[in-house]
């Protein structure tokens, strides 16, 4: 396999077990063109790291067999993916127009009280890091904001204390 | 009120397959089946259907433009664009979270009328709950034979499969949507040739929203004409507004197309503590906005486009007397400064130059010139791009500064050439 023969020119490059390899190869697998399965990989592996390390995007082009400059556009253009690594427990807050207009700048100036770092920073312990994200689509509960994956509306001071515990 | 797709809406179960079916669910599909693919596509066309994701364009129409096999051989595919992420929108979310197998019967519906075997949803990142109910929709769906080979014995076979974006709106315009799908960065495509002939890996594909998918099997169950004659002329049936920011109540609602706006504002409560409106976005944060002298509007896209906006997406922001239209408008010109995905010039910097003079403004600093350069760099956008992210960049600002004047005339100090 591809992915083995980039380990075996670079030892350093041990990024993932056995079974996590397994888990990207199936992506390769899982639309009508290999390539397609890109995004959902790399969003796997944003998971695990909390980034998308050189190394990951290595790997990710040996996968699926494209450049590793293409791999690092998809790792820069999207949002989601990281070079740094976020908090364990990354909290997204909308700062879209409802949501604004609901007090999301109160919500952020509490979120950096709170966890004491500033956006798109992560505390020492490495467990939170913040930032303000675009509409999160939730605009009725506004204020929105997400942790990781789970979405969560009307965010007041007592809902960041709860995050932040 | 006539209602279509969130009749059932308060039936706790309505996201299972059973309670779905027991509503008539499946039934326009098996209907569908039992017609040629260009008889479902003449039904689609007599119902006056269009696109629900922003565009506006008849459903039936697109469509046809799909060439016939024997010009362009090879797969069809049809995508349901689940990417909504245009502020003020989130009917799709609650469509999805409420009735995922209504998306899943319009894919397969559309898949048999242009003949594809392959049916994908692309859903934004963030809808993390909504990705794992389709999920599960799409199991429980081929376990009973509706999804997968020979589909109700009827010899036709589609696939459904699930992708999810990373967090660009501008993957939710259908052909930065395809390139996302193909592993690239969400550039859009300067059409011709448009999807419908060259799409997904460079076959003919249709992306229709959510929504737009929802409706097919209503139109396929109850016919094409019962269900234009719900809507106004030229757009057929029902719409799910969402409604946002300063009314009583924010939520969905479903209207028949051609609905005045005040009578949208009252059915979410009217105005959150008895304050005076002044402004609506109609149609989600892109669209120009509406002052409170024009709420008698039929919400329709003709009839806002005669008013210099959108009905896009039906993202309905109300705004009352409390807020600032320059702060508004700096909102949403950020937000558009983030999402430009960099390709064409014009958007790139215009956006980012519009949001550092609004900003400027803003902060008590501005020059004479700020205003004539917001009108100049919106025009020289507006029109001069590939896609309709750039377009709207142009015509935001133009639109706040010319329904509100008065929120735009800020003291300009004298060191910068003010009175």
């Amino acid at each position: 396999m591809n992915a083995i023969s980039s380990q075996e020119k670079n030892p350093k490059t041990a990024a993932f077990s056995p079974e996590e390899e397994k888990i990207l190869d199936s992506w390769t697998k899982a639309y009508p063109h290999p390539i397609m399965g890109l995004l959902e990989a790399m969003r796997q592996v944003q998971t695990w790291h909390l980034c998308v390390r050189p190394e990951d995007e290595e790997y990710l082009a040996d996968l699926f067999k494209t450049t590793r400059a293409h791999v690092h556009q998809i790792a820069t253009f999207f949002p989601l993916f990281t070079q740094k690594k976020t908090g364990r427990k990354r909290i997204g807050l909308c700062h879209g127009l409802s949501c604004a207009m609901a007090g999301a700048d109160k919500i952020a100036e509490l979120l950096e009280k709170k966890l004491r770092v500033k956006e798109f920073e992560t505390t020492p312990d490495g467990e939170f890091s913040w930032e303000e994200m675009e509409c999160l689509g939730a605009c009725e509960h506004a204020p929105a904001l997400i942790v990781n994956e789970e979405l969560k509306g009307k965010a007041t001071e007592n809902l960041i204390n709860e995050i932040a515990a | 009120m006539t209602k279509i797709l969130t009749k059932h809406f308060d039936e706790p179960n309505l996201h299972e397959l059973e309670t779905y079916r027991k509503f008539g669910g499946y039934e326009g599909l098996k209907k569908a089946l039992g017609l040629k693919p260009g008889e479902v596509t003449a039904e689609v066309k007599k119902s006056n259907l269009r696109g629900l994701g922003g565009a506006g364009f008849s459903t039936g129409m697109k469509w046809e433009t799909v060439p016939p096999k024997d010009k362009l051989p090879g797969p069809r595919y049809v995508v349901a664009n689940a990417d909504e992420s245009e502020p003020g929108c989130f009917k799709d979310r609650v469509l999805i979270t409420k009735s995922p197998h209504s998306i899943l019967e319009g894919i397969l519906i559309a898949a048999y009328a242009i003949g594809a075997e392959d049916g994908f949803i692309f859903i934004r990142g963030e809808y993390a709950v909504q990705y794992e109910i389709l999920k599960k929709a799409i199991a429980e769906a081929e376990k009973a034979g509706l999804i997968g080979k020979n589909i109700l014995e009827s010899g036709f076979s589609c696939r459904i499969s699930l992708m999810r974006g990373a967090g660009a709106y501008i993957c939710g315009l259908d052909t930065a949507l395809l390139e996302t799908m193909e592993g690239k960065k969400a550039w859009p495509r300067q059409p011709p040739p448009f999807p419908t002939v060259r799409g997904l890996m460079n076959q003919p594909t249709v992306v229709n929203n959510v929504e737009t998918l929802a409706m097919l099997p209503h139109i396929l169950k109850d016919g094409g004409e019962a269900f234009a004659k719900v809507g106004v002329a030229k757009t057929g049936g029902t719409g799910v507004f969402s409604i946002s920011g300063d009314v009583e109540n924010p939520g969905i609602y479903e209207f028949p197309m051609g609905t005045p706006l005040r009578k949208m504002i009252e059915a979410a409560g009217g105005m959150k503590g008895g304050r005076a409106l002044k402004c609506v976005i109609p149609g989600g944060a892109s669209t120009p906005p509406l002052t409170a002298s024009e709420i008698d509007v039929p919400m329709d896209f003709e009839s806002l486009r005669g008013l210099g906006t959108f009905l896009g997406a039906g993202g309905v922001m109300v705004l009352d007397e409390t807020r600032s239209m320059l702060e508004t408008a700096h909102n949403i010109e950020r937000f558009l400064a983030h999402e430009s995905c960099g390709q064409c010039t014009p958007c790139r910097e215009g956006s980012e130059w519009t949001t550092r003079i609004l900003e400027r403004l803003m902060s008590g600093q501005g020059v004479q010139e700020d205003f004539p350069n917001l009108q100049r760099v919106g025009e020289n956008i507006t029109g001069k791009v590939i896609c309709a992210l750039g377009d709207t960049v142009g015509m935001v600002v133009r639109g706040f500064m010319k329904k509100f004047p008065d929120d735009f005339s800020v003291k300009i100090p004298v060191k910068n050439g003010g009175q």
